[in-house]
């Protein structure tokens, strides 16, 4: 059975469930939700929309900076669900961006496993449920690079890749991690000289000729496809869906944790503190964190779940590598840190001087 | 009903609702915006009191590692770009130019919308079509790995290449046209005189030819360079991050980064650095010209 | 040099500029009906990526969004920098002399600087009253904003070609100031009225920045789906979508032809203030 066959079941199983209860309370009232492109089932937007007779219109991001500037350039008041990464939740909390959420109202909360309750970045979550996990790691061509080991190198050593084109992520935390993974730093380095060293090894690796350019994680893989880069970064779960889609054009790429470790992420559903439609929004919380439906948007977007109760309705490929990371491998994956004041500014300015040259 | 109250009125009707709409959505927001380059940042970016230069500090290169140059370099590759392609545009624009206005009248008007027509795309539509024929495997791409340009699996985009030529693109109408109203204008017996005391075109051209379409020249280069300038598509979309202008950084602060008040203080770099190159145009045009006055 | 070889020189000039102008448009188009997913190699034709537009929710509501955003902001901005124009030809040397300032403000402000005012400007209304929250309203009025100077201008300058006579001729003639500018005023500046209209429906159509600054989550155009979209590479679809862009700017410029008989972006004012 594939996973769409699988999808369908569990939409009609949720259909009956929620066929009983009384939805008419939002009848004609839209939903705006702004999220991650490639992120979201469109059938479980359908089976939302049905069921609550309302209107869900999406918007999509390509990184946490680009929806933290949306928010604040107006987007507060306009957006009634976002769905940022574990590191900027503390971010959006503290300025005001998001508000916290009603608990009385999202009953589907206990269906979260141990790990996602009451997170680090979110005590209590008081403002946030987290939406879906993942890597972000190595994917490269093999057919171009041959047999490269998992490492950063691939990105970070001339030596490595002498002449293939690559691309970075323009996003200062992200890159700059790996860049302080390599140097042996660690993922999470915060220290002001390992970021000042990654940071340098980001500018020397952006003067060499055969760098490609800033690409996001999920734009990189259509690249990689098409052939005009060789490496890059992106997600598991996004590497493991256009492979399903397209697996000739795959066949030779590969998304591997690089040794010297890399980033493990939860995305989480927040609501914009001046939303529009605050209610709806808990409604459309509750219903992703429904069973059937957290199982059905795994099965779709590759990602793990963060829902215990989906767990066993998830298909077999989300139950092992790249999705469920080796245990040797868990060792090895680290939460970006939240940073703020001096530190966030820091940060900027040294990436900063990355992007200038 | 006194004539003076009348015309007030008639006043208030014709030029109220324009200068009102150019006052309160353009002078107003840029004011903001200045006053917002004078604020602190907060700690995620938004403006915040106290009043503080720390925006300009900042810009100037002073942060954390003590002094570094990389907004420097910013700003200084933003004009010498500009710099570049406005000369090439002027290099293209001139023979252009004269083509056309030796054309038959009645050819002239197809042809100068022929020149203009693409630029009525939209800029990024035209980045998109340079980013087809640019990208690894086309047959110009292809070529230039050929005549060893590139290496072989690169393309010619992204790349500082790639933003000139787009730039070109964009702004090269803005330069013809100018230039050929000049030509239109042109007094041939001036320079059939200068073909009859000069051997060499490039004479001609020098004494006879360039002072008569000095004017044109100049309204060109306002037209092309100060868009250019200010240039954020083409950089954004053609270059990759490595050829990035002011433009891209100021926006940065506000589609990206979040730190409004540094992005503020680089838009006020940025319309100084524009008010300062119209200034030097004018001396300079006068100073060629003669201390004839040329319409700016 | 012989005015021979001077002449087929500036001629084949004149073609590699023709050339250098149109191929990416038409590699746009061109590649917009590949049958594969490519903008490299061209394995057949097909209309399937326009298919699949039209049956894309997001690029139809953009589509719509983008005529409705150019007509009515360049509409308004006929009627108001129309009306500024004349009053700017009227009062230039009395009291109003400044007005040429406030003119020429939005001609040289870089774009992306005045798009950014316009966004914090909208945020910081927003914030206080409630109002002009980002989306359709905002982008009308930024546009209108950097569109009636050019309509003032035009306006401006056609009567300024006039003879002054004619005006003074038409006060002897017309009684009210309503007849004055049904019967004179009117026919007299119809041309640089459709050339206006024109011209601000080309720099609507052009506009990516401030309209990228200025919108909201439901009122996306094509260009700014485009702007998301090409991160991913440069596909048929997207490559589909441009040529409907492509394809209506010709349309313009046909009508431009037909109602002057030359170009209506014959000034250099045109896009003077675009980056």
């Amino acid at each position: 059975m594939t996973h769409r066959t699988i999808g369908a079941t569990a939409m009609a199983v949720a259909l009956a469930a929620g066929a009983g209860q009384a939805m008419a309370q939002y009848e004609g009232e839209t939903l705006s939700l702004f999220n991650w492109s490639q992120y979201m089932d469109p059938a479980i937007i359908e089976g939302f929309e049905d069921e609550y007779g309302v209107e869900v219109v999406e918007n999509y991001f390509n990184s946490n900076g680009e929806m933290f500037a949306k928010l604040q350039a107006g987007g507060v008041s306009q957006y009634d669900i976002v769905v940022p990464s574990n590191y900027y939740v503390p971010r959006l909390v503290e300025s005001g961006l998001v508000q916290p959420l009603d608990h009385e109202r999202l009953p589907n909360l206990d269906n979260l496993m141990e790990t996602f309750i009451d997170p680090v970045f979110d005590p209590g979550n008081e403002y946030s449920a987290a939406y879906q996990w993942g890597t972000t790691g190595l994917v490269y061509d093999r057919e171009v690079l041959g047999d490269v080991p998992a490492s950063w190198s691939v990105l970070f050593d001339p030596a490595v890749n002498p002449d293939a084109p690559f691309a970075l992520p323009e996003d200062a935390q992200v890159t700059l991690g790996a860049a302080c993974a390599w140097l042996g730093h660690g993922y999470d380095c915060t220290g002001r000289n390992a970021l000042e060293e990654a940071a340098r090894l980001v500018l020397e690796t952006k003067q060499r000729d055969n760098f490609a350019g800033f690409i996001q994680g999920t734009p990189v893989l259509q690249q990689l496809v098409r052939g005009s880069v060789a490496a890059g970064m992106t997600f598991n779960g996004d590497y493991l869906f256009f492979k399903s889609e397209d697996p000739e054009g795959f066949a030779n790429i590969e998304y591997v944790i690089p040794e010297e470790g890399a980033e493990v992420w939860v995305d989480n559903m927040m609501i914009p503190a001046e939303a529009p439609n605050p209610g709806l929004a808990h409604a459309f919380i509750d219903y992703i964190l429904r069973a059937e439906v957290g199982a059905q948007l795994s099965n779709w977007n590759y990602y793990s779940s963060p829902n215990a109760a989906a767990l066993p309705m998830l298909d077999e490929v989300l139950q092992q590598p790249p999705i469920t990371p080796t245990d040797a491998e868990m060792e090895t994956l680290t939460f970006i840190p939240s940073l703020k004041g001096d530190d966030l500014q820091f940060l900027q300015q040294v990436w900063r001087e990355v992007e200038s040259r | 009903m006194s004539v003076l109250r009348r015309e007030t009125r008639h006043m208030l009707f014709t030029v109220a609702p324009g200068a009102l709409f150019i006052l309160v959505f353009l002078v107003l927001p840029s004011v903001y915006l200045v006053g917002m380059a004078f604020l602190s940042s907060g700690p995620y970016g938004l403006p915040t009191l106290p009043l503080s230069l720390q925006s300009f500090r900042e810009l100037a290169g002073f942060g954390f590692l003590g002094w570094s140059p990389g907004n420097l370099y910013t700003l200084i590759r933003s004009v010498w770009q500009t710099l570049l392609a406005t000369a090439l545009v002027i290099l293209l624009a001139y023979p252009a130019a004269y083509y056309i206005s030796t054309r038959p009248a009645r050819w002239r008007p197809l042809m100068l919308l022929a020149i203009v027509v693409p630029s009525w795309t939209n800029q990024v539509i035209r980045s998109v079509g340079w980013m087809n024929i640019f990208a690894p495997g086309t047959p110009v791409s292809d070529l230039a790995a050929l005549l060893g340009l590139t290496a072989p699996q690169m393309g010619l985009f992204p790349s500082q290449f790639a933003v000139i030529v787009g730039l070109v693109y964009n702004f090269l109408p803005f330069m013809v046209l100018p230039l050929y109203a000049a030509f239109e204008r042109l007094d041939t017996e001036q320079v059939e005189a200068a073909r009859d005391l000069f051997a060499s075109p490039v004479a001609v051209f020098r004494h006879a030819v360039f002072p008569q379409t000095l004017p044109g020249l100049m309204a060109g280069i306002v037209l092309v360079a100060i868009p250019a300038f200010g240039m954020y598509v083409v950089t954004e979309l053609l270059g990759g991050g490595k050829a990035t202008m002011i433009g891209n950084l100021v926006a940065r602060q506000f589609a990206q980064a979040s730190n409004w008040p540094l992005g503020a203080a680089g838009a006020m770099i940025m319309i100084a650095v524009t008010l300062i190159g119209l200034k030097v145009l004018r001396d300079l045009g006068r100073r060629l010209s003669g201390d004839r006055e040329v319409v700016l | 040099m012989s005015a021979g070889r001077l002449e087929n020189g500036l001629r084949a000039f004149w073609i590699v500029l023709l050339v250098f102008l149109y191929a990416p448009l038409a590699v746009v188009v061109f590649f917009s009906f590949n049958s594969i997913n490519s903008s490299a190699r061209f394995a057949g034709f097909s209309l399937q990526w326009y298919e699949q537009l039209f049956r894309n929710e997001a690029i139809v509501a953009a589509l719509t969004n983008t005529v409705v955003l150019a007509m009515v902001s360049t509409i308004i901005a006929v009627i108001i920098g129309g009306l500024l124009g004349y009053g700017f030809y009227r009062y230039r040397l009395g009291r109003l002399s400044w007005l040429v300032w406030l003119i020429y403000l939005p001609v040289i402000m870089p774009d992306i600087v005045f798009g950014i005012a316009e966004m914090t400007f909208f945020v910081a209304i927003n914030e206080r009253l409630g109002i002009l929250s980002p989306g359709l309203g905002t982008m009308v009025i930024a546009h209108v904003t950097f569109q009636v100077p050019f309509v003032a201008l035009l306006v401006n300058a056609r009567l300024l070609s006039l003879d002054p006579q004619l005006f003074e001729a038409c006060h002897d003639l017309y009684a009210g100031p309503w007849q004055r500018a049904r019967f004179f005023l009117l026919p007299v500046l119809r041309p640089a009225i459709l050339s206006s209209f024109l011209l601000a429906l080309t720099l609507s159509i052009d506009d990516f920045v401030i309209s990228f600054f200025t919108a909201g989550p439901q009122s996306t155009t094509l260009p700014i789906y485009i702007w998301s979209a090409i991160k991913k590479g440069v596909t048929p679809e997207v490559n589909a979508i441009a040529t409907l862009m492509i394809g209506s700017v010709f349309l313009v410029a046909f009508f431009s032809l037909l109602v002057q008989h030359g170009p209506s972006g014959g000034r250099p004012s045109k896009g003077g203030r675009r980056a």
